[in-house]
């Protein structure tokens, strides 16, 4: 009858995150709140897709375009930005509407924005402006849609008796990509280990520092599951290893590996623009494609679907699946910091790369799905080790001979 | 809206963020890139997190999603189920709500797909102090709204 969707849990799911905003490069204090009460073992359904293959986001063409483009235009610019390829890579523009609305309708005029039409819509903080009755509210829609009707749809949904008074102008993807890349600060994982963006300089030059330039992929280094992740290398790896980074993302954990000694990294991913930040980084840290070949894997990453033409890719690196076919088996380090789903599902997958007694690692699991994991990998794995940190976990295993 | 306020009490807020999110899917492109990098908040953080609490969920249900910024650059962030009209397109297997409710129905559904949607909206954190009936009756008026008539039977 109603399709079960959505068993929702009994609790909000609720957590605070703090951003890397101190100058102080200090492994953040992050207090994580965790309110999430009584059992949240909760049926999952269906066939799980791992991280999204980037259909739909800034992917397609493995381009970065990471000029600093200016902030958001006119729309007497418009002809001009929006001549710019649509949807798929950073020049691509969206709208951006500012609405004037009484205080009292925003909460009603803001979920029926999100009804009709708006990808996101927000309020400044209401407490500034105290003595106003009306306040400004922006909501964000793609290019293309029809922001006359939605807001009016929503406008009348929200029951407001008046037409509220609004202004479009587009912004461009990569005024946003910019303000985030300037928050990123270098971190010190553990002693005498760094992970330093781009454009700022290392702290401890003798230290060993693992240069990152994000762009739109994971793995900066702040995050819980990267830094037990690289806990993780920094006490296996002693020297002469080959590893394999499932999920590589920005590529931090291959490189790292490398830095401490790992003969070869081999990186994979299902996202492109991770093939693209994983190349540029190995680079950026002065090694060779050689030293690290990175891979885009179908998402449905089984060994015998892998497609046996070669080279799909463009630009920096060979897509040779025979190389990474006849990998299997044959690294010592495995390391995956990706989701549960994925973890699960690609069980097999993950631990077949590593040789027998090979060490894997999995993270970008939450505390509370460390046991599903343990059930799930205790099947292939022997003296499984769980580390955590701030609400993060990370797994740890042998494979089994 | 009693949680979040009580948060505004502790710290001083910058901004109220809503996006709607797959679940599992949370990626630094728009909706969540342009929404969260104006503030410039952690956006892969957030992603990360998001995808990893919504691993429980139908891969790609739209999660309703709202954030707190703070003024330090803090954020913390809500995840609710999705909206009411979307499950009553679901229940009623239809991509579009009706342009002009009232005057021409789209399709119909029963009392008890009301009282299934009623139920799983109820545990979420906003609509727990409802009863079902309240529940229901609200959902009916937003059928209603739709242009999905609800019968006893179908």
């Amino acid at each position: 009858m109603l399709p079960s969707l959505v068993r929702a849990g009994s609790a909000p799911l609720r957590r605070v995150v703090s951003t890397f905003s101190s100058t102080r490069a200090v492994s953040p204090r992050v207090p994580y709140a965790i309110s999430s009460g009584g059992n949240l073992s909760l049926p999952f359904n269906a066939q799980p897709s791992p991280s999204r293959d980037g259909s739909s986001g800034p992917a397609g063409a493995a381009r970065r375009g990471m000029g600093f483009c200016a902030r958001a235009v006119d729309v007497g610019d418009e002809a001009a930005s929006s001549s710019a390829a649509a949807g798929s890579d950073l020049s691509a523009p969206y709208l951006s509407v500012r609405i004037r609305c009484r205080r009292h309708d925003v909460e009603a005029l803001s979920e029926a924005l999100l009804c009709f039409g708006a990808s996101s819509v927000t309020v400044d903080d209401i407490a500034d402006a105290e003595n106003l009755d009306e306040i400004s509210i922006t909501s964000l829609y793609a290019d293309g849609e029809d922001v006359d009707s939605s807001v009016s749809s929503a406008a009348s949904s929200a029951g407001l008796n008046y037409s509220p008074v609004y202004e479009t102008s587009v912004g461009k993807q990569c005024d946003w990509v910019a303000n985030v890349q300037e928050t990123y600060e270098p971190t010190e994982v553990a002693d005498g280990l760094w992970v330093v963006p781009k454009w700022r300089t290392p702290p401890d030059p003798e230290a060993t520092n693992i240069i990152i330039d994000p762009g739109l992929a994971f793995g900066m280094g702040e995050h819980p599951t990267t830094k037990l992740c690289l806990l993780f290398l920094r006490e296996v790896i002693k020297g002469g290893e080959r590893v394999l980074d499932y999920g590589t993302g920005t590529g931090v954990l291959g490189i790292a590996a490398l830095k401490m000694g790992a003969t070869q990294s081999t990186g994979i991913d299902i996202d492109p623009q991770a093939i693209t930040s994983a190349s540029e980084n190995l680079l950026l840290n002065g090694l060779h494609s050689n030293q690290m070949p990175v891979y885009l894997v179908p998402a449905n990453a089984q060994p015998s679907c892998f497609p046996s033409a070669i080279d799909k890719s463009e630009d920096h690196h060979s897509t040779n699946y025979l190389d990474l076919k006849l990998s299997r088996g044959t690294y010592d380090v495995v390391a995956a910091n990706i989701l549960l789903n994925p973890l699960l599902e690609l069980v097999e997958d993950i631990v077949g790369y590593a040789k027998p007694g090979g060490i894997i690692a999995v993270s970008g699991i939450l505390e509370e799905q460390v046991s599903k994991i343990k059930e799930v990998y205790s099947r292939y794995l022997d003296r499984i080790l769980v580390s955590e940190m701030d609400g993060w976990a990370c797994l740890r295993g042998t494979r089994r001979v | 809206m009693a949680t979040l306020k009580d948060a505004a009490a502790r710290k001083p807020v910058l901004a109220t963020i809503r996006l709607i999110v797959p679940a599992g899917a949370a990626r630094p492109a728009p909706p969540v890139g342009p929404a969260l990098g104006f503030y410039r908040l952690n956006l892969m953080a957030f992603c990360k997190d998001f995808n990893a609490r919504t691993q429980k969920y139908k891969a790609d249900t739209p999660m309703q999603v709202t954030l707190t910024a703070y003024k330090d650059s803090t954020f913390e962030f809500v995840v609710k189920s999705p909206s009411v009209s979307w499950f009553l397109k679901k229940a009623a297997g239809i991509e579009t709500a009706n342009s002009r409710p009232g005057h021409s129905n789209v399709s119909s559904l029963t009392l008890r797909h009301v009282y299934e949607i009623a139920k799983l909206k109820q545990a979420d954190p906003f609509c727990k102090h409802m009863s079902l009936e309240a529940l229901c009756k609200s959902i009916i008026g937003t059928a209603n709204s739709m242009g999905i008539a609800i019968v006893k039977d179908l």
